[in-house]
């Protein structure tokens, strides 16, 4: 049953699907995994994701828990839109499903883009996002930086729905640093802690990348605990105000994944603590305007004569 | 399902062909997968050739890999394997059932019904993984990693909802001749697991066929292993499509 990976798809390409009669044009490759291709694609002047597998079982269950969220998320906009089989050069029949194209850039790419301010509204509807899964019965599993993008305004999008699993069962699948079972913090089994433990490590991934990897690689397995990450979290500025909800996240201690959400977001309108690395442009214009208003104004009413 | 889990650094040099032995397992309904375990700079794999074709009798997966990517190999292995046990189960079905030879001559709709039942098995079938170690001299360096790769499969398995157990062997057993000898009973819970290989003395042959053979006779004894096999038949013919 599985499917050999098919040569990479040409930009110009024309796609038919084999049962539904939907023509695609390749536009270009958005990423590949190990479990297949995605590529940027063209109908009908709107654009979508489409994504190829290596094996067409995976695929099929992505395919499977997309369908059944389709089902359970009612009234949101479709993710998944079409899922078809194309016959390829080779003469072969390979499955493909096609779903919405989300516009982002990667975590990193848009935190050093648009500035780590944007860290505390991004996390929210990531949070959001895990909790909108957890209340449909599933679980993320594979959270990490790469299957996250970020679209205007810090809109955090999933992206690879491969190792979303039903709650109570086991995690599809998981990159072990994100794994709580790596870092003897609890079960492989599917449940809302596990993706709230992940979601901890992405921010340790997302400020502490370096130091992350030096904890790996020296680490013995004995010694890989939750408390070692706490470090790294203590030490940086721009964790730190988030660590007692980090903590709990590591922990296994935020009992509800909505109000560990709503717990976030009153952190993040904490006023004052942070500190500002610089007053944004915008604001100096704006104090500058308002100087010069007021000295305007000075001026008209000593002109006047009071 | 039944699963060998061999790991190893080198060629067998004594005894029975483990080609051989791995061809009976596979006879047996046992699946035999390999890892060969390589040092940090250790750059030519000269284990290699027979690795892969231990595990192609078997019929299952092999890989070379550096110490730091053992834990991660033999889940991803053990994972890859019962699902394909399961397709290959589910394949005789459609054929049966269906008409069709593969999943792609079904309609999208089918094919996501039997998907589903193949994630389903995949999830709640019993499974048991037998650990065959190679404990001669040149593995010593890489017993840690060893153990920890044991303790993560037993993680892995652990968060199944399917009854899932693993036991422990190596090679060769001791100084006086023995090929294999078990180590950890069958176990399914990861809670204490023992250091396994503290106090051995490792040295001697590597009598990997022998062993494999000794891990197939205690199979073929093992009464829980018969019962199990009977609630997966009774699962098999049950509710695809
Ligand atoms: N809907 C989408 N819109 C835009 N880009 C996407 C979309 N889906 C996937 N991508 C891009 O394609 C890349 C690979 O996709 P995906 O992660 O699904 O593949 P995979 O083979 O399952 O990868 P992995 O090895 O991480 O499991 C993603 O990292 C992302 O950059």
């Amino acid at each position: 049953m599985a499917t050999s990976v098919e040569p990479r798809l040409a930009p110009g390409t024309v796609i038919a699907g084999k049962w539904n009669q939907n023509r695609y044009r390749i536009e270009r490759l958005l990423g590949e995994g190990a479990n297949g291709r995605v590529y940027l694609v063209e109908r009908e002047r709107v654009l979508y994701a489409f994504k190829v597998g290596a094996d067409a079982v995976d695929l099929q269950s992505e395919v499977n828990v997309l369908k059944s969220l389709a089902q359970r998320q009612r009234g949101e906009e479709a993710f998944l839109v079409d899922v078809d089989d194309y016959k390829g050069t080779d003469g072969r029949e390979h499955p493909f499903y096609v779903m919405r194209y989300v516009r982002g850039s990667s975590l990193s790419d848009y935190l050093n883009r648009e500035g780590a301010d944007w860290f505390p509204l991004v996390g929210f509807h990531l949070l959001n996002k895990l909790a909108g899964l957890h209340g449909s019965g599933w679980v993320f599993g594979d959270l990490k930086l790469e299957n996250v993008l970020v679209g205007d305004y810090g809109r955090a999008q999933l992206v690879d729905y491969g190792g979303v699993s039903e709650i109570g069962k086991s995690v599809r699948q998981f990159t072990e640093i994100y794994d709580r079972g790596y870092w003897s913090a609890g079960s492989r089994s599917a449940d809302p802690q596990y993706d709230l433990f992940s979601y901890a490590v992405l921010c340790v991934q997302l400020f502490e990348g370096k130091r992350l990897a030096e904890l790996t690689r020296t680490l013995l397995p004995q010694n890989r605990v939750p408390e070692e990450l706490m470090k790294l979290i203590q030490g940086n500025p721009a964790l730190k105000p988030f660590a007692g909800w980090l903590r709990k996240a590591l922990q296994g201690s935020h009992t509800d994944s909505r109000e560990a959400a709503a717990a976030w977001q009153r952190l993040a309108h904490r006023p004052g603590k942070r500190r500002r690395t610089r007053t944004p442009r915008w604001m100096r214009r704006l104090l500058l305007g308002s100087a010069l208003l007021f000295a305007a104004s000075m001026i008209w009413l000593i002109r006047t004569g009071l | 399902m039944r699963q060998i889990l061999l790991i190893t650094d080198g060629c067998s040099n004594v005894g029975v062909s483990p080609v051989v032995a791995a061809a009976h397992a596979q006879s047996e309904g046992i699946t035999v997968n390999v890892v060969g375990v390589l040092d940090q700079e250790e750059a030519v794999d000269y284990g290699a050739p027979e690795i892969h074709e231990i595990a192609r009798a078997g019929g299952g997966l092999s890989r070379m890999v550096a110490m730091r990517e053992l834990a991660r190999t033999v889940q991803m292995m053990t994972r890859k394997t019962v699902m394909h046990t399961i397709q290959s189960a589910v394949h005789k079905e459609l054929q049966q059932v269906f008409g069709a030879t593969s999943l792609e001559e079904l309609s999208p709709d089918k094919r996501g019904e039997v998907v589903r039942v193949i994630d389903e098995l995949g999830e709640t079938s019993p499974l048991e993984v037998a650990l065959l170690i190679d404990t001669s001299a040149s593995m010593k360096p890489k017993m840690k990693a060893v153990e920890e790769a044991i303790h993560d499969l037993m993680l892995s398995l652990q968060a199944r909802q399917g009854k899932s157990r693993i036991s422990v062997f190596r090679f060769p057993g001791s100084r006086h001749g023995a090929e294999c000898a078990q180590v950890l009973e069958w176990t399914d819970s990861a809670a204490g697991l023992p250091s396994l290989f503290a106090k051995i003395t490792m040295q001697g042959t590597t009598p990997t066929g022998p062993a494999l053979m000794h891990v197939i006779d205690f199979y073929r004894q093992d009464k829980y292993g018969r019962d199990n096999r009977e609630e997966t038949d009774g699962m098999r013919s049950g509710n695809v499509g």
